[in-house]
């Protein structure tokens, strides 16, 4: 039982390895670093994939954006561009109007 | 003046197929009467609804594409609101975005067509040819694993 919860404790640290960013807080926490990794240039999803149209009714594109709490992403982690996090906001409202998507969890 | 509508309704899933189609006549009166036209109907089925809606989880999405004027898709909006049956509806204006994204999708063509005659190259790109697809594993962009602060 104890080498059963050793190994769960241990696969639940290679879980957050798989997160760049629980890496980066846990080493700001230790070392006092302020920039203690390299951070990825984020870019507009839509600008490089070349999505014109963000439409309410493509649940699967907007999906991303809204995580567990079912909040809109902000720019600054997203990386959207203004332009595309405006139209990404109608489209998410709309949505959400339709019970397509939610306002809250729980 | 032709305006172009999206007419999107969440049907109580009491209701019957009957009911539903009754609800679409509605429409199609409504739209005759006041000089429209129903371009495209499509019905999406049964859907679980994101967050409960009084009783209701469940609810059958229906989506119209009307070509009509304002004061039809007021009509339709009064008519919903007083409806028990319709449990949502959402009524947007779609011509003039489409325009909008038509006009930069030729834009990007054309631009890329002129710069590839300027640098000798056939207008068109041959398949296979130019920058690989946008992958889902290439890590500089947002991959919803990343959290901050």
């Amino acid at each position: 039982m104890n080498g059963g919860g050793k190994r769960s404790f241990g696969s639940g640290g290679g879980g957050g390895r798989g997160k760049p960013a629980h890496g980066a807080a846990a080493a700001q926490g230790k070392d006092g670093q302020r920039r203690p990794m390299f951070r990825r240039r984020k870019v507009c999803k839509f600008c490089a994939e070349k999505i014109d149209d963000i439409n309410y009714k493509d649940t699967k594109l907007l999906m991303p954006f809204v995580p567990e709490r079912a909040k809109i992403l902000p720019r600054r982690i997203s990386g959207t561009c203004a332009m595309h996090q405006r139209k990404l906001r109608t489209a998410i409202m709309r949505a959400r109007q339709l019970a397509l998507i939610p306002y809250t969890a729980e | 003046m032709k305006r172009k509508y999206e007419l999107v309704y969440v049907v109580s899933p009491d209701a019957t197929d009957a009911q539903i189609a009754d609800l679409h006549a509605q429409v199609e009166a409504i739209a005759q009467r006041l000089g429209g036209v129903i371009e495209k109907t499509d019905n999406w089925g049964r859907r679980r609804l994101a967050y409960e809606i009084g009783p209701h989880k469940e609810g059958t999405y229906v989506l119209e594409l009307i070509e009509g004027g304002g004061e039809l898709m007021k009509e339709i909006d009064r008519r919903f609101k007083v409806t028990d049956l319709i449990i949502r509806h959402l009524v947007v204006r779609v011509d003039e975005e489409q325009t909008v994204i038509d006009r930069t999708r030729t834009k990007r063509s054309e631009t890329s067509r002129r710069r590839r005659i300027a640098r000798g190259l056939p207008p068109d790109r041959a398949p296979g040819e130019g920058q690989r697809e946008i992958d889902d594993d290439r890590d500089d962009r947002f991959d919803m694993t990343e959290v901050e602060r």
